[in-house]
């Protein structure tokens, strides 16, 4: 065999071995509910884990595959969260139908605000997001009669409910969780083979370079920045039936904001595998430093360990997690 | 931010030119403030090309030595402002070791996303110090009105404009007339030109730094002599300084004191016409305004 064929026939060997891995994770994570020493509470940590690994592929597709870095995703989590919410408590709307609902209106805010802030370089995209966010959280705090104000919106509890997708126990959002997952495992795989995704990349890379070879710079954002939206909307559906509430501050709020960038940036920005990895540990971290900070008596301790992963990752593993192993395998 | 004792009308006052001219000089007032928070990150930025998301963090520590100063030691907090920008600057030196020597030049994501890190730690370890209550700072002027003629001012604003306007002449002053502040300028302008004439620009970078950090300090004693302060205001002013400092024109010391000023302007004339609850939302609008047609801001600062 030549260099080049053994060569392929490694990677494709590698790439056989962690798609078995990956199948043995969801198998696993798919039998979890049956298993008898696991209770509800490990449950709805896994299913938080899912929630948030899925919004961090949805931010994933527009940061890390087109590096526009958006500090303000909660805008489309919250329009997704608020209008799922409203329809369903005033108009009896299905969460089912709702979720498109919200999907199409953050699309909408998406395509408004790249066509603001998309033609012009640098920071300005990152400020905008900020803006548009906090202009959201006064917003909502103010027009009470439609988002419940500051104290939220709760969602009207049916019980356990298909049409209404409620349930009193976490295992069918286990499953909603890890269908929606690997969906977006698959999407952001077939966006980085793609030619769409190759172009997102190259613009990512050198903005001016990519513009001289011919590619479109301003719509090949635009679209990537609809299509995260749409992602982070429609994932909001699992956030807000799983939590049943909403509020002002943790759809629209710098910190969430800052929760929904973690699962990628702490797994590896821009590969399909890192937000799954990086999701995990975040969950992992915040789990045991809320229940060590409750027994130090400090409040809100994951925001300090969340600081400090940002800083390390970003100034010691800018590649994230599966950027060490994969440095580490060569 | 929400303005207290601010904005209100006057009993028995009915004109809408009086209410309209009331609004217009306590927004100076107030937007006066938020110039000096703001200048310090213009300046980082029109350096280095540093965006310090953390600047509010360190008006937060300057907020919480004037509560120090005047709680615990019953001093006035107006008279500790050189050691709070000393204090401050120090943490700005700290922050620029360890974390922005790494990207000045470059307004990147990592470097955004260091910076929201830094504001995390800081905020987190200032909760766990001072607690996550509001605390306020006793001042000789703080909750005293003055009345000039039909209008009344918050007399600790009216000393915050004078010390803001003071500051900000100052710093301009720094900038355009002294040897260091043309080497400042210098290095903004073009490193290596800067080195070539023997500017050493990793110092310069440290200097500038320091003094984007200590004005930030400085501003928040300042700031805590009418404005409660909670761990969490960090990020919370960090709006206002962006929309300050893009209106203004990022990098333009003036500009961005002027940007400051509209933003507390249009603030003030929102809480009287609409709703105070609402007084940010025109600001957001206009930000967004700027970045889709004049992103360098009125003052023509830097782009990237």
């Amino acid at each position: 065999m030549t260099r080049e064929a053994v060569a392929t026939a490694e990677h494709e060997a590698a790439a056989t071995r962690s798609g078995w891995l990956l199948f043995a994770t969801v198998a696993l994570i798919a039998v979890l509910p049956l298993l008898p020493f696991i209770n509800n509470y490990i449950l709805s940590a896994v299913v938080r884990a899912l929630v948030f690994i899925a919004l961090g592929q949805a931010w994933n597709i527009v940061a890390g595959i087109g590096g526009l870095l958006s500090l303000g995703h909660g805008v489309f989590l919250g329009i997704g969260c608020y209008t799922m919410g409203i329809l369903f408590n005033r108009y009896g709307v299905s969460p089912w139908l709702g979720v498109w609902a919200g999907v199409a209106l953050a699309v909408a805010v998406a395509a408004a605000m790249g066509a603001l802030t998309l033609r012009i370089r640098g920071v300005f995209f990152a400020l905008a997001t900020v803006a548009v966010s906090l202009a959201l959280v006064q917003l909502s705090r103010h027009f009470v009669d439609l988002t419940g104000g500051a104290d939220g919106l709760a969602l009207r509890f049916t019980g356990t409910s298909f049409w209404a997708a409620q349930s009193r126990t976490p295992a069918p959002f286990l499953y909603a969780g890890l269908a929606v997952v690997c969906m977006y495992y698959w999407i952001t795989k077939r966006l980085l083979a793609s030619s769409f995704g190759l172009t997102m990349m190259a613009v990512r890379d050198d903005e001016t370079a990519a513009a001289a070879a011919g590619v479109a710079v301003f719509r090949t954002k635009m679209l990537g920045l609809m299509l995260s939206a749409a992602m982070t909307a429609f994932a909001s559906g699992l956030y807000v039936q799983f939590y049943m509430a909403i509020d002002p501050e943790s759809a629209f709020g710098l910190s969430q904001a800052i929760q929904l960038q973690l699962p990628a940036l702490l797994g590896g920005i821009g590969t399909a595998l890192g937000p799954v990895v990086g999701g995990a540990i975040m969950i992992f971290c915040s789990e045991l430093t809320n229940w060590a900070g409750t027994k130090a008596g400090i409040e809100g301790a994951d925001l300090l360990v969340y600081g400090l992963i940002l800083l390390i990752v970003v100034l010691r593993a800018p590649q994230g997690v599966v950027g060490l192993f994969a440095r580490g395998s060569k | 931010m929400r303005e207290w004792g601010t904005g209100q009308p006057m009993a028995g006052a009915e004109n809408a030119m009086f209410l309209a001219l009331q609004a217009i000089l306590s927004g100076i007032l107030v937007g006066s403030v938020y110039g000096i928070l703001a200048i310090g990150l213009s300046l980082a930025f029109g350096v280095m090309r540093i965006i310090n998301f953390a600047h509010g963090e360190l008006v937060m520590y300057g907020m919480f030595a004037g509560v120090v100063a005047s709680k615990t030691f019953g001093i006035e907090p107006l008279l500790i402002l050189p050691l709070s920008f000393l204090l401050a600057g120090l943490v700005g030196v700290v922050q620029y070791q360890l974390v922005f020597r790494h990207f000045v030049g470059h307004a990147t994501l990592q470097q955004l996303l260091a910076a929201i890190g830094c504001a995390l730690v800081l905020q987190m370890i200032a909760q766990i110090v001072f607690g996550a209550d509001a605390r306020t700072a006793q001042s000789a002027f703080t909750g005293k009105y003055t009345v000039i003629g039909p209008f009344f001012f918050a007399q600790a604003q009216v000393v915050a404009f004078i010390i803001a306007l003071t500051t900000t002449l100052a710093v301009a002053y720094l900038l355009s007339a002294t040897a260091w502040g043309k080497a400042v300028r210098a290095v903004a302008d073009d490193v290596e030109a800067a080195e070539i004439v023997g500017i050493s620009a990793s110092s310069i970078n440290i200097g500038a730094f320091a003094l984007s950090a200590g004005l930030a300090g400085l501003a928040g004693t300042v700031l805590v002599t009418y404005f409660p302060v909670s761990p969490s205001i960090g990020l919370a002013v960090m709006p206002i300084i962006i929309i300050a400092t893009t209106i203004g024109g990022l990098g333009s010391i003036g500009g961005t004191f002027i940007g400051g000023i509209l933003c507390g302007v249009i603030q003030q004339m929102t809480a009287m016409l609409w709703n105070s609850a609402l007084q940010d939302v025109p600001l957001y609008a206009l930000l967004l305004v700027f970045i889709a047609l004049r992103p360098t801001g009125l003052f023509g600062g830097r782009s990237e």
